[in-house]
């Protein structure tokens, strides 16, 4: 009735914009980002009109033309911002990625271990007889046909014999991945036999120039020098792609920057993932200034960064990059890419991976493991015989979506960004805290608001060195949009 | 040139679909035609239709084929070659557009052949992609979602690869289009510019591009795989940058896009001076869009690219594309170590632009 009163009303006039949130990235210059993940970047007189609802015929077209704003007969147009929109979201698949710790025995003893460790002679810290069949059992009953392990500890080199029984249970599968992650004291025949796999990897910590590594790590010269000894005899041997390097950063004195990224360079190693002491594990009671990292550590971040920069175009012929930096630019525009399951959103956890620790106990993620250890909070999900679908592993996926934060609903960055809810425990003991008062929000604002900042600079060194992050075959001249 | 029609002398009256077999693989189905004896020039099969005399290609050759015979013409179509990951059904020659440079000009008439493409891919090779033209495929819709659906439901080793404009279908088959049997199905459809007018100027039909964005949201909502194709041409080289930008904003959902170099047969071949573009000499604006569709997480792939024209650090994304059977390479290639790689030239490609190719 009410069509044959006012007659048929014409569709092209039905116009709704999209969710588009603005933020300030510099003077007179303000990004605007939707929902689904698409950006611009305008002047202070289109912000003010935005701002004052007071936006133009001509403004409008401009956001129609560039999908944040859409007419009604656009089929296309709306059904593609849907699409853009899931595409950002994690759908979870099969489990297919395991942290496993054999051990919680370790030969070294860290100033802030993360992971918690025992002392390598004590006993009733590796796996059981029990706890490795179990966990063969469930990798039996995988339903993929692609497995990524990852053997954490303690130290996983002291129980080579579990690992390959885990490794053997893998074969049947088409697409498979072993990391070691290892502090690189013992490489014997029985670690080089594993080692020669060409899908295994190592990863390890390196935490700078041996001075540097042996205050934090291996407080011993013959320690240190074994480390670097067999670092190197990896690397001659198999090639640096075998191995992955993580410096951890004391904030409080940082290194030299260019002396850690030599320390990198020699051994052929370009991604430098850049981390701060962690708040987890015996750093809470050692390291208690790394429960929140200052604009120091941001700014020793940014110069970081800069310096790669500077390097990358002076020397063409590899291309260094700081690992997480890389993985939230790729995420702006790839999303999808990127199977790094600390920035996701939503971020379910007891899912498509879990860490099943020495005793058999199942974890979210390793983090949380830590906590369970230090005593701060039990977060365990289940366990390799009972499993973990669990009453304690949904009441944590019902928290783990951004999209339910009142405060990152009016985020620019909520499309690109994710939810860390073990991070929010860890550090506060609480998941409700106002976003912007955790050191996850604060960290996620620094590194995009750097990120927009370079996607905008007029500079070829900084063009070239984000072309290469994303992995692009050319170099851009314009990563993002200017209202005009 | 592989030879894809074969003289045939055959027994019995009416044409007829028949798959060859010949030693070892004799005998593994009751319908199989199995080989006689031959030499190097052909060969004779028995089957269910009676004797046929084949020539032209060794029996080898002809094991696994699926050939339809002819006595009355005497000839014999390889329909599906069982060494040949580009076999393809000419559904129809009719065609509702009529693009500059079309490569297989449509004709008015229509010979219905789909009984027979339908017993031909219920006897495929196991594991095949059997490509699907025209013409315009989806003008016989009705025939042709009917064949998928019963082959794929037979055969749930095989794909299908179908080439076709996208604008006949309807909100209607969206729900049939999710039928788990479709996720088998490619759907290669072309887009030439994001520019409605050019578009609609390269494929000579008025509205072809909102009827195509149409089509492109069914087939989003139905969960489809489409492969989107771009073939470059003098009109549209320069709005390649652009197509890239709309592919980004609102074709995401696509499984590949195949930007394809021309190919001298067909409309083409008269209209060579004026759509050709040198890409070897004039790369620029093909790398604008490749770095555009790169950085928002495009599958971008070069199609009847030769590797040597295209700029080292782009060089990967130059697909084998072009078919066995029509594919050459210039005397120079045999030098090449990329040319196993390399999708070559076609067989009908001007031999002047052979002599400029750089052995790698």
């Amino acid at each position: 009735m009410g069509a044959e009163l006012f007659g048929e009303f014409p569709p092209d006039r039905d116009f709704a914009y999209t969710d588009i949130r603005t933020r300030q990235l510099a003077d007179g210059a303000h990004l605007f980002v939707n929902e689904a993940g698409r950006f611009f970047q305008a002047e202070d007189a289109f912000a003010a009109r935005f701002r004052e609802n007071l936006l133009s015929l001509s403004d409008d077209a401009f956001l129609e033309r560039h999908g944040f704003a859409f007419t009604g007969n656009d089929r296309l147009g709306a059904a593609s911002h849907n699409y853009a929109i899931a595409e950002r979201l994690t759908a979870p698949g099969a489990l297919d990625y395991f942290i496993l710790v054999p051990t919680l025995r370790c030969n070294l003893d860290c100033s802030y271990c993360q992971v918690s460790r025992v002392d390598q002679a004590r006993s009733g810290f590796d796996w059981s007889e029990e706890t490795l069949s179990a966990v063969l059992a469930i990798i039996d009953h995988l339903p993929t046909d692609c497995i990524k392990i990852e053997f954490q500890g303690g130290e996983p080199t002291l129980r080579p014999d579990l690992m390959r029984a885990v490794i053997a249970r893998c074969e049947r599968f088409a697409h498979k991945q072993f990391v070691i992650c290892t502090n690189l004291q013992v490489l014997n025949d029985d670690i080089f036999a594993l080692l020669d796999r060409d899908d295994l990897f190592v990863s390890t910590s390196l935490d700078g120039d041996a001075l540097t590594h042996e205050r934090q790590r291996t407080r011993s010269p013959e320690r240190t020098a074994r480390f670097f000894t067999n670092l190197r005899a990896v690397i001659d041997r198999y090639g640096p792609r075998k191995v992955s390097a993580l410096p951890t950063i004391d904030a409080a004195s940082p290194p030299d920057i260019d002396a850690l990224i030599d320390s990198f360079v020699t051994h052929g190693l370009h991604s430098i993932f850049l981390r701060p002491i962690n708040f987890q594990g015996f750093a809470r009671k050692r390291h208690r200034e790394s429960r929140e990292q200052d604009d120091s550590w941001r700014s020793y971040h940014e110069r970081f960064v800069r310096r790669l920069i500077e390097r990358n175009w002076q020397d063409r012929s590899r291309v260094l990059e700081e690992t997480y930096l890389s993985i939230c630019l790729r995420r702006i525009f790839q999303p999808g890419r990127e199977r790094h399951v600390d920035l996701r959103n939503p971020n379910p956890v007891g899912e498509d991976y879990i860490v099943v620790d020495y005793d058999g106990t199942v974890y979210p993620t390793d983090e949380a493991r830590m906590l369970s250890r230090s005593g701060v909070i039990d977060l365990a999900i289940g366990d390799v015989w009972q499993g973990w679908q669990t009453e304690a592993r949904d009441m944590l996926n019902r928290h783990v979506s951004n999209l339910d934060d009142p405060t990152c609903r009016t985020c620019t960055y909520q499309a690109f960004c994710g939810r860390d809810l073990i991070d929010d425990i860890a550090r506060y003991g609480r998941i409700d805290l106002p976003r912007h008062d955790t050191e996850f929000c604060r960290r996620h604002l620094h590194l995009f608001d750097f990120l927009f900042r370079l996607l905008y600079e007029d500079d070829p060194a900084v063009r070239y060195s984000l072309s290469r992050w994303l992995r692009l075959d050319g170099t851009l001249t314009e990563f993002g949009g200017v209202f005009a | 040139m592989i030879p894809l029609r074969l003289s045939a002398v055959a027994d019995a009256e009416q044409p007829y679909v028949a798959k060859l077999r010949t030693p070892p693989n004799s005998g593994l189905n009751p319908h199989d035609t199995l080989y006689l004896d031959g030499d190097e020039f052909g060969a004779s099969f028995a089957g269910p239709h009676g004797l046929v005399t084949l020539e032209g290609v060794p029996p080898d050759e002809l094991d696994g084929d699926v050939v339809v015979v002819d006595p009355a013409t005497g000839r014999a179509e390889r329909l599906l070659r069982a060494a040949s990951a580009h076999n393809t059904l000419l559904v129809t020659e009719r065609c509702d557009q009529l693009c500059v440079m079309c490569s297989q000009p449509p004709k008015k008439t229509h010979h219905d052949r789909f009984a027979q493409f339908e017993l031909a891919c219920l006897l495929a090779e196991r594991g095949q992609v059997i490509g699907i033209s025209g013409g315009e495929p989806t003008l016989y819709k009705e025939e042709l979602l009917g064949m998928i659906e019963r082959v794929l439901e037979a055969r749930d080793d095989l794909a299908f690869h179908v080439l076709t404009n996208a604008q006949h279908f309807t909100d209607a088959d969206i729900t049939r289009l999710r039928d788990p049997r479709f996720q088998r199905v490619t759907w290669g459809v072309p887009l030439y510019a994001a520019d409605a007018p050019l578009h609609d100027h390269i494929v000579g039909k008025d509205g072809a591009f909102r009827q195509l964005e149409d089509g492109f949201v069914r087939l989003m909502l139905s969960g489809a795989r489409v492969e989107l194709r771009t073939v470059l041409l003098a009109d549209n080289v320069d709005a390649l940058q652009d197509l890239a930008r709309y592919v980004a904003a609102r074709l995401r959902f696509i499984a590949a896009w195949s930007i394809m170099q021309l190919e001298h047969i067909g409309f083409a071949r008269n209209r060579w001076r004026h759509l050709y573009v040198d890409h070897a000499n004039r790369f620029a604006p093909i790398a604008a869009a490749l770095d555009i569709a790169q950085l928002h997480g495009l599958p971008v792939r070069l199609f009847n690219f030769p590797r040597c024209t295209v700029p080292e650090n782009y060089r990967h994304l130059a697909a084998a594309s072009i078919s066995d059977w029509k594919r050459k390479y210039a005397p120079a290639c045999a030098d090449c170590r990329e040319q196993r790689d390399c999708t070559g030239f076609f067989a009908w490609h001007p031999d002047e632009a052979l002599n400029e190719v750089q052995p790698l």
